[in-house]
């Protein structure tokens, strides 16, 4: 027999595929799946949402390039930074910024799970594992 | 200084290039030496990956929307939502002749306290066994140095022979005295300059092993002066499962340097039903789909890929494998002795009635089995010790019979006799192994009676005076049997003379 945490897996992705429009999130299916879910109440709500939460913030993070910075980053650099992972990623990419002053100096760019690090704080912990 | 200021500012050169890209996840849960990861889209399989503080791990479940990673290391300051990157490269562990004399994790970091290893090169920790190609047969002879084996149960260079038996019955003591005589062969052929001579480096990999019984194993090697040519991998019962289950393959790897370069290596896995046992572990916490014991599907896989590196290459060296397996009331029949058994190339099983009757080593001789044969034996060896086996199971018949307490002809009693005489011929102390032409010299004085009239309980002494003196009287002979490995007439002739002149003092 599945498990509980295993059924509200398997719903919430299937949740998730109905929340999916021409491989974009839509806004107006996930209204609808809410709608559904406090409707009709499956089994473990909270374990399901949780789950479909997931799911959505990993998609929804892969349109989205967070642009971390210590210094100032101009909206030119920004739209560059939007054009260039759109282009690597052959999809739609809106850049956001992001200050973060432990960065030292440099920028960190982060698309889904990609990280691009060109910080001091990168090189600094990269240098630190090297030793 | 300048040196030092120069290397910092390479170093920082290196680093002020352009930005690098790492494909990251975070930890959901972490349990039992088993973290499932959130993202990592970009891992591939056996690759590791990187976790905060330091540890690494081995990504072995690639699902959907998450990665099960073994961690290697501490765990202990790893928490939910921590970053783990992917490193883009396999596990490796140093390899070379630096880490002979050195005891190391199954990461192959130093662990006793003598200092960082000098490696020049590291090899995967997992890889492809040779194909069938690159392989040649086992026709070279690895010498234990126990009587009863090498003459009964002969082990070759490349082959993989299975050590069975329930706990007690001296199942490391015989990979023990195995390595011990590794190294004396390797003092005696490396110190008589004979530029043929292939010296034998060992691998004693301890898995889920208690500490105090890895630190005796250290101190016999230390003590018998076969460290120097032997490397020790310790994954003791304390470490955690991963590391219990990458340990061996981490040997594999160092042995495979040896086989590689044209060396010859011997490897031990001690024991491999605590590896599978390890592996058990951490596939339920994969919630990998379990079989029979539990057992995950691919147990098999798990020590076939392992066994199977162990080779004689065309060309090259080669890798000989010990595995032990720990039975349960001597029973062979269980599922991962019988995979280890049809893996390997022969078994040596040990017998804990025999043991406690004072049978030492206690093997099986009907049990016990080499499938490479008499192609790994000297002639010298078969020529006196060929019908061996075939006594000893016929007196085991016999004897068997002759409990019931039915009179007995002259021929058959001879035969228990002579076959009571063998069994005591074949005791032998731990941690002493006997060198091939002292064994050859023992076993013909037994084929050619010389033992006959001595009282059966003094025939363990009377073969102890026998080698003592062959090693004190009569060395030129034994270095003449080492050197030609075959009786002619002429040996045959010296030797003859020689047990007589050792009968008349032996009697006297």
């Amino acid at each position: 027999m599945a498990s509980h945490a295993k059924i509200a897996e398997h719903l919430a992705r299937q949740l998730f595929k109905l929340s999916v429009v021409d491989g974009a999130v839509s806004a107006e299916q996930v209204g609808g799946v809410l709608a559904y879910v406090e409707k009709h109440r499956p089994a473990n709500p909270v374990m399901v949402l949780k789950a479909y939460h997931r799911l959505v913030a990993a998609e929804l993070a892969k349109g989205e390039a967070v642009v971390e910075h210590a210094g100032a980053v101009s909206d030119a650099m920004l739209a560059a930074i939007a054009t260039a992972m759109s282009r690597q990623y052959g999809r739609p990419v809106v850049a956001t910024a992001k200050p973060s002053a432990a960065l030292l100096a440099g920028l960190r760019v982060r698309v889904g799970d990609d990280v691009y690090e060109s910080s001091i704080a990168g090189q600094l912990a990269a240098l630190a594992l090297s030793v | 200084m300048s040196t030092v200021l120069e290397q910092i500012e390479q170093q920082i050169a290196k680093l002020s290039t352009k930005g690098v890209k790492k494909n990251t996840g975070n930890i959901r849960t972490v349990a039992d030496g088993v973290a499932k990861i959130d993202g990592l889209s970009d891992v591939m399989y056996n690759e590791m990956v990187q976790f905060p503080a330091g540890a690494i791990g081995i990504a072995l479940n690639l699902e959907e929307d998450e990665v099960g990673c073994v961690i290697l290391g501490d765990i202990a300051n790893l928490k939910e939502g921590d970053e783990v990157t992917t490193t883009g490269r396999l596990l490796s562990v140093p390899v070379g002749k630096a880490l002979l004399g050195r005891t190391v994790d199954a990461l192959g970091n130093p662990v006793d306290g003598k200092g960082p290893i000098e490696a020049k090169e590291f090899y995967p920790v997992e890889r492809i066994a040779p194909g069938v190609v690159v392989r040649k047969s086992v026709s070279q002879a690895l010498f234990t140095g126990i009587m009863a084996i090498d003459s009964m149960i002969p082990i070759g260079r490349g082959q993989r022979e299975l050590i069975i038996g329930d706990r007690g019955t001296g199942k490391t003591t015989i990979t023990i005295d195995t390595i011990i005589n590794q190294a004396r062969i390797n003092k005696v052929g490396l110190a008589s300059g004979d530029p043929k001579f292939r010296p034998v480096y060992s691998i004693y990999v301890a898995v889920g092993q208690k500490n105090s019984n890895i630190a005796r194993t250290i101190t016999a090697l230390e003590e018998a002066g076969a460290l120097e040519f032997t490397t020790i991998v310790a994954a003791p019962a304390a470490d955690n499962p991963a590391n219990l289950y990458i340990a061996p393959y981490s040997g594999a790897a160092m042995g495979e340097w040896f086989m590689e370069n044209g060396m010859d290596a011997l490897i031990v896995y001690d024991d491999l039903s605590k590896h599978a046992v390890a592996y058990r572990q951490i596939s339920l916490i994969l919630k990998r789909p379990s079989g029979r014991e539990a057992y995950p599907g691919d147990v098999f896989y798990l020590h076939s890929r392992l066994l199977e590196r162990a080779a004689r290459l065309d060309g090259k060296g080669s890798l000989t494998a010990l595995p032990i397996i720990e039975t349960l009331a001597g029973d062979v029949s269980a599922y991962i002795s019988t995979n280890v058994i049809s893996i390997t190339d022969g078994q040596i099983f040990l017998e804990t009635d025999l043991f406690n009757q004072g049978i030492r080593p206690a093997i099986s001789v009907g049990l016990s089995v080499s499938r490479v044969g008499s192609a790994a034996q000297i002639k010298a060896t078969k020529q006196v010790g060929g019908k061996l086996k075939g006594e000893l199971a016929q007196f085991r018949e016999l004897a068997a019979f002759a409990q019931f307490g039915s009179d007995l002809d002259a021929k058959t009693k001879a035969q228990l006799d002579r076959g009571n005489r063998i069994v005591e011929l074949f005791k032998q102390p731990a941690f002493s192994p006997l060198p091939i032409e002292l064994q050859v010299a023992v076993l013909f004085a037994m084929q050619k009676g010389f033992f006959d009239p001595v009282d059966i309980r003094k025939v363990v002494a009377a073969a102890t005076s026998l080698k003592s003196f062959f090693t004190t009287r009569k060395d030129a002979l034994l270095v003449e049997i080492r050197t030609k490995a075959a009786l002619d007439a002429d040996l045959e002739a010296k030797l003859q003379a020689a047990c007589e002149e050792w009968k008349s003092s032996f009697a006297a």
